[in-house]
This record gives structure tokens, sequence and C-alpha cells, in this order.
């Protein structure tokens, strides 16, 4: 499904803040699956999940969606195959826009835009069926600007919308990590829900190791631009963190340094 | 003292009350028997103040005086052509005896929004190119006026007389004023016939006035200027270059002579007014503004300024100096 | 205040609801600061008036005057969208080119159309007097551009445009070409703007170069008067409330222009109209702190 191939992102080439982001990383992920990822600070996860869903084009390397070559192609033109929910919940939807206009928006990725009207009778019938399924009561208060809503139930719907659209790839990126660990819970368990229900090939960034064996079916860990861990299966349900901890000094013969990662 | 805030919300209310309806209680004007004359004017700057002055001065030596048994309206359109729109509304809408109106899109706007109230243009070059009238007779529809074209192989003539021998004549004009474009395409036909060349400098701001004149240094003989808006407002900046560069001035209106043109064959623009009043005049007493022919200045004056002329590196015959109205020192 | 006044403010008020209507989609929908206005408005006066002045019917010539401004309004965006030029400094770069070309279009500063034909001769109703016919055939031509950009927003494409404005990245997300999506703005914007400019050399006689000046200005004036009157997040009653604040605006003037019985002279009107504006402004304001303050 998605086939990221010996991707190389380098910021400021041949300054002295020189910075190798990417260095030949190379992933695949078979359809259906769920991925998490993690990595310390200056790892390069933002920077990968930004050149899968073309906010960050590569210096060298190849992207694959379903097939597809993707590497040149701009973000808008990519969005009918990538879907995502980024970490801050005021980037992933238009504030001054209605949870009705902001779910239309998603609704209609991929598709021709047209002068047809934006929200309709049938549309809204979908949109008050999927919101129920929050819990949140967002389904009475369709016409209500979004910026009204909190953080998390604006992540909520950010995850509804994602699902609202076939796609081939859902990118999710620190989603929970700007809530509340309640909220962020409730996020968390909304995601399991809905990647399995449609099940949607998934690549979840976090920077909780805790996170990244709890969700999910596989587990990459990023170092310097590389893919230095990569577990799943039986191998994977056996871990703890400090397992994974070990294991990462095995391959890297260094210690692992990165306090958040250690402690999330 | 605090009042509830029903009785602030009701005092509130009772002033705009108040204010829309003093406004609308203002004197109105149709209904009293003075004569009533309305002037607008798309900007003010001397000579179209002057001719304002002049327009009041002819009615009140015909007997008609503001505040006396004249009715008498000014309002500037403060350079906005929307404005404009309405203020000549507003006299249409008023009924005065006479609307005059001074420039071209002031002119326009007034001609457009009428065919009953009488309407006479003033200071507008070319009244047939903007199509205020059709032709130079009598209109036979409710405009007349008074323009200021001026002749311009007399003012070449002039020109000659004060540089003898010049070949390159400059022109600083606003591009996008019509009674100037009227007077540069006229000089594009008569210098060639003259054995002389236009240089052109485009001032679409009365700002830009001193950098077109600067741009002409070493490339003319003299620049001559039209009475252009931007010109006459910023007639200073032309002088300076004038004075720093020994390029002598031309002007066409007697105010610019007082400013520092080395000599002017020109309409006194209190002049204009007055013959524009004159013409108001015989509209408050009865005529039809169809009736009577679109007018020409009647008068031409030589303004000469000898101190000008040697800031600017040249010397006046005696013979000009004795021939000129009025010599400025 | 006469009548013809009242109705004169009326009049132009329309027109320039027109404008306050581009300037709302440029402004508040794209936040894009868009000072080509002052250059498309008399663009479409001049294509208008030199096409009417040539034998084009008023229909086809006020529908010129639309597709010109269209294009300097796609100019601008592209200077910006594909140049990567500052939106603000795109904007000023047009209109300043604007100038010549339109001084180019009209071959001088002015084109007279007093004796020809005009959308207002030849749809006047019969009987109704000219002061009265004029505000009425402009009222219907601003009902309709209103519900038109009322529907136009409401439908897929114009909702795309309106995530454009709001939040570009998300819109970019969802796989909207924002790019695109700020050309067809900007076209739409200033070829109403345009549309203003050709209706207004209709009325007055003729398209002059000078007319452009202090568009922006009145039609920024015109959406916050408006957005200060009805204050809203829906654009349904956003449009209405631009349309309201540059009639209001217009009024103002024209109160302004009658005030001369209180000795104020006719250099003072800027004076009056930026002190009745301001009153207007604050006025909703003191209303809303009356309102709250406990008795």
């Amino acid at each position: 499904m998605l086939s990221a191939q010996q991707l190389q992102i380098t910021f400021n080439p041949g300054t002295p803040i020189e910075m190798r982001a990417l260095r030949g990383l190379s992933l695949d992920i078979p359809a259906g699956q769920f991925v998490t990822v993690i990595g310390s600070n200056g790892a390069g996860k933002s920077t990968f999940l930004n050149a899968i869903s073309g906010d960050q084009s590569v210096d060298a390397g190849r992207i694959e969606i379903d097939g597809a070559d993707v590497t040149r192609e701009p973000v808008w033109a990519r969005a009918s195959r990538v879907a995502r929910v980024f970490q801050d919940p005021m980037a992933g939807t238009c504030e001054d826009l209605t949870i009705e206009e902001n779910m239309a928006l998603a609704q209609q990725r991929g598709t021709r835009r047209g002068l047809a009207h934006a929200v309709k009778g049938a549309q809204r019938e979908l949109f008050r069926e999927r919101l129920a399924t929050l819990g949140l009561g967002l389904e009475s208060r369709l016409s209500d600007r979004i910026g009204l809503l909190s953080g998390g139930q604006r992540q909520a719907v950010s995850l509804l919308m994602a699902a609202l659209q076939p796609s081939r790839i859902l990118l999710l990126d620190e989603h929970t990590a700007a809530l509340d660990p309640r909220t962020a819970d409730f996020v968390l368990q909304l995601t399991a829900r809905i990647v399995a229900e449609a099940k949607l090939t998934t690549m979840m960034v976090t920077h909780s190791m805790r996170q990244a064996l709890d969700v999910g079916e596989r587990t990459v860990m990023l170092h310097q631009g590389q893919v230095v861990l990569d577990v799943s299966g039986e191998e994977r349900r056996r871990m703890d963190v400090p397992d994974l901890l070990a294991m990462f000094e095995r391959v890297r013969g260094e210690k692992l340094s990165d306090d958040a990662l250690l402690l999330g | 003292m605090s009042m509830s805030k029903n009785t602030k919300r009701v005092s509130l209310a009772k002033l705009g009350a108040l204010a829309l309806a003093t406004a609308f209680a203002a004197p109105g004007w149709a209904q009293s028997a003075q004569k009533s004359v309305a002037v607008a004017t798309i900007v003010e700057h001397p000579a179209l103040d002057a001719v304002r002055d002049g327009i009041q001065a002819a009615l009140k030596q015909a007997g008609y005086e503001a505040g006396k048994n004249l009715r008498w309206q000014f309002q500037s359109a403060q350079g906005n052509t929307g404005t404009a729109a309405q203020i000549v509304r507003k006299f249409v809408g008023d009924q005065p005896d006479v609307i005059i109106t001074i420039a071209t899109p002031t002119s326009q706007a007034a001609v457009a929004a009428t065919k009953s109230v009488p309407v006479l243009f003033s200071a507008v070059t070319d009244p047939v190119a903007a199509k205020l009238v059709p032709n130079w007779e009598a209109s036979g529809s409710n405009v007349s006026g008074v323009s200021d074209l001026l002749a311009l192989d007399k003012q070449m003539d002039l020109l000659r007389q004060v540089v003898p021998g010049a070949k390159r004549v400059g022109m600083v004009y606003n591009p996008g004023e019509a009674n100037s474009v009227v007077v540069v395409k006229q000089l594009q036909t008569l210098l060639p016939k003259l054995g002389m060349t236009l240089v052109e400098a485009a001032a679409p701001r009365s700002v830009d006035v001193g950098s077109a004149a600067r741009s002409l240094i070493g490339k003319v003989d003299v620049i001559y200027t039209n009475t252009d808006n931007n010109v006459v407002s910023a007639y200073e900046s032309l002088v300076k270059v004038g004075n720093e560069s020994k390029i002598p001035l031309i002007a066409s209106d007697t105010d610019s002579v007082k400013r520092g043109a080395i000599a002017a064959l020109g309409i006194n623009y209190k002049d204009l007014g007055e013959q524009t009043g004159r013409m108001a005049v015989r509209i408050l007493k009865g005529e039809k503004p169809g009736a009577i022919k679109p007018e020409l200045s009647s008068k031409l004056e030589l303004y000469v300024n000898p101190g000008a002329a040697q800031k600017q590196g040249v010397t006046l015959s005696e013979a000009l100096i004795k021939s000129a109205a009025q010599v400025v020192r | 205040m006469s009548i013809f006044s009242l109705f004169g403010a009326l009049e132009i008020g329309l027109i320039f609801s027109l404008v306050a209507l581009g300037v709302y989609i440029s402004f508040r929908v794209l936040r894009f600061p868009d000072l080509t206005v002052d250059g498309s408005f008399p663009l479409g006066g001049a294509v208008c008036a030199v096409l009417i002045s040539h034998g084009t019917s008023p229909y086809l010539a006020s529908l010129a005057a639309m597709a010109a401004g269209a294009l300097a309004g796609l100019l601008t965006a592209w200077l910006h969208v594909r140049l990567r030029i500052m939106d603000l400094l795109a904007s000023i770069l047009v209109m300043i080119a604007l100038y010549s070309i339109n001084l180019r279009v009209m071959g001088g500063p002015n084109v007279p159309l007093i004796t020809e034909p005009t959308l207002f001769t030849l749809l006047q109703p019969p009987g109704l007097a000219e002061h009265i016919g004029r505000p009425l055939l402009l009222l219907a031509i601003v009902i309709v551009a209103k519900l038109a950009m009322d529907w136009f927003f409401g439908t897929e494409r114009g909702l795309a445009i309106r995530a454009t404005g709001s939040n570009a990245r998300m819109a970019r997300a969802q796989g909207i070409n924002t790019g695109a999506m700020v050309l067809l703005g900007m076209a739409i914007s200033n070829a109403l703007v345009a549309l203003a400019g050709a209706l207004f050399a209709q009325t007055q006689g003729g398209a002059d170069i000078s007319m452009g000046i202090g568009t922006i200005v009145i039609g920024l004036a015109a959406v916050i008067v408006g957005e200060s009157m009805l204050p809203t997040r829906r654009l349904v009653v956003a449009t209405l409330a631009v349309v309201l604040g540059a009639i209001v605006y217009r009024f103002f003037i024209a109160l302004a222009l009658n005030s001369e019985f209180i000795g104020l002279k006719a250099q003072d009107l800027n004076l009056v109209t930026a002190l009745l504006v301001a009153v207007a402004l604050v006025i909703p304001q003191l209303r809303r702190r009356l309102a709250r303050r406990p008795n």
C-alpha cells in the first residue's frame, strides 16, 4: 500500500546549520496495517510524515501509494489517497466554518468540487450518524462554528473527517500530544475503533513508547533519519518499554537518552 | 450620576432622531422666491477658486448678493468622483435656478444627472470633446458655459518672443486630465509646423510635478504649461527647477506669473469666473442656457515677471514689458 | 435633505455596495489584502465607456467590463500564487499598472457617455422619474449579485474558496488546490468591482481616470460599517451587512453635504464624514456595553 524507498531530505544544505533529516529511509506498509512510529526529537518522524503527505518535498527517493508514484505530487493532489490528522487541533479544521461544513470539506476530498450545494440533506444525516458515535452530543450542533469546540472534540471530529472518504492511507501526527491525558485516551480509543471499522492503512507517529506498543500491530523506530527497529507480530506482543529500549541499545550500540521518549 | 440603562438608551435614540430631523428639516430651497445658484468643483486650487470668486463678483455686480437676495451654495468634491456624483444629485434635488460646474468630471456628472435644471460649465477646455455640448453653437439643451480654451498659436508667439530661437518645448502635465491632454494633442500638431518639437513629461499626481520637470533638464529650451490642475497646485516645484537649471517657464494663467513664471498670455481665471457669472445672470433673468452659445474666454492678458526672467536666464525686451497688462516685481 | 439627495445617496451607495461585496470576498473570505480595486473600478468604467461609445450594446459592454475586472484580479492573484510576491504588494503593482492601462483603454483621461444609450436609459421604467428609476435598477442588480454570491459560497467550489481563506493548509489536506481557489476568488471579487465601475460610468456621464481614487477606502469603510451594524459569522448575513454599510456610508456623506446650515464649509466635508462614520462605529459598541452592564 505504502512504499517509501530511500528517502533523503536535507535542510539548509551546505550551510553551518545543515541538517540531514532523512538519510535513505525505506519503509513498506501493506494494506490494512496499523503502524506506530516512534523516535527521539530530530529522528525524522515528522519529516517522514510530511514527506508522505506532500507537505515536504524529498531530495531523493520514491514514494508509492497503492502502486502510484506520488513523489512529485503536491499536497492537494495526493489528498485523495492520503488522509491526515494534525497534532494541532486548530490546524486540522477551519475555525470559521461550521462542523457540517468542515465535514463536507472532508467528504469532498478527492472529488471534483463543482457547483452542487456543499451540504445537502442526505449528507447531514450521515454526519449526524457519525457524530453520534462519539457520544459527545455534537450531532445536534452541526451548524455551530467548529472554533467553539474544545481541542479534544476537534480532534475527534478530525478523525471522523479522515474516515469519511475512503483513503489509501491515514496519517496521524502525534494527534493526542496536545490533549490532556483523559481526552488523549478517549481520542486514542476512538482512533483504534475507527481504524478497525474502516480497515484503514494507518501510520501513527507518537512520542510515547507506551502508546506505540499499545496501539496497532507494528512498531517502527526511527533514529537519525533511518529505520532502526521494526517489530511486529508475536515478538511485539511480548515486548514492553524496557525491552524496546534494550533492543535499541543493541542495535545502535548506544544508550537512548531522550527523556521524553523514555518517560512517555 | 447614574442613569438607568434604559434612560441612557432612550437618550441615545433621541439624539439620533434629533440629528436626523435636523438634517431633513434643513431649510429647503425650492420654496423660496429667492434666486439660487449652486456651484460645484472637483477640487480646489488657486485658479479654480478664482473662478468661483469671479462668479460671485459678477453676480454681486448685477445685484445678486449671497445672504441678501441670493441663495449661494458651493461644494468641492475633494478630488473624489463619487462625492462629485452625490454633490451633483443634491444640487439637482435643490432645484436651483442654475448649477455651475467647474472642471470636466463635475460638468459631465451634472449634464448626465439632469436635462431640465440649467447647467453652466466653467473652466472646461474642450466641452465638445467632453460631450457637454454638441458643438460651439447654441445647444438647445439645458447646457452652456465658458471654456478656457486658448488659441495656442498666440501662446507659441509669446513663447518665441520670450525665448527666441527655442526649438524644444517641454510640457509638464497630468495625462489623466482631459483639459491638458487636449492641449498636448494640439501642440503635437502645431509645433512641427513652427519648426519646433514637443517634449512631454507626465505628472499623474501633483507631487510628481517636480520630478517631471527635472526629467526635462537638458532636453528642452523652455517649459510651457497649461492650467493643468496638478501643475497649478504644485507650481512652486516647477519654479524651483526653472530657477535652478535656468529653464524659462511660460504659463497659461496669470496667477502663475506671480508665483514665478516669466510670462503668461493668460486667462485671468477671476475674469473667466466673471464671464461665467454674467452668463449666469442672464439665466437668472430668464434666458435659457440652450439659447446661449458656449463662449471662449474673452479677455487675454499678458503678465510678465522680469525678476523671474533674470533667474531663469532670459532678458525680456522692453517692448514686451511695455505691452504687458501687468508687470510683476 | 431633499429626496434627490436621499435617492442620490442610495444610488451611489448601491453602486459601491458591489464594491463592498467584492472587497468582502478578497479581504474577509480570502484574507487577501487587495488594492487592485483602485484600478479595477476605473478599468470597468473605461472598458464599458469605450465599448458603448463605439456602438456596443450596454449589456455586452457591462459584461465585458466584468471580464476585464476578472482579468485584473487574476493577474494579482497569479503574481502572488505563482511568483510568490506578497499579496498586498502584488495588488499594488497591478493597481499602478492599471493606471497606464486605463489611459490606454480610454485613449485619454476621459470618455464621455452623455448621449449614448446606457443600461439605465434602456431599462428606465416609463413614467417613473429618472432619479428613482436608477436606484431601482441598481437595487435589482445588487440583489441579484448578493443572492448569487450567497448561493455560490454555499456550493462545493465556494466552500473550497472559504476554506482556502480560513485555513489554507487544512484546505490542501482536503484536496483543495488552494492556488486555483485564490485565482478564482480574486477574479470574482474584481469582476464585481469592475461591474460597479461600469455602472458608475453609465450614471455619471462617462469614465474618468480619476474615478478609481479611494475605492478601496470606500469599500473597506462599507465593510467595516456594515459589520459593526450587523455583526455575524454567517456569510448570508454578512453580505447583507456590507451592502447596507455602503449605503449608510454614502448616506453619511449626504448628511455631511447638507450641513452647511451649521456653518460647515465645503472643505470640511471629509472631516464631517469621518466623524459621522466614527460615531456609527462607536454606537453599536456603546449599546453592547450598556446591555452588558448590570443595572
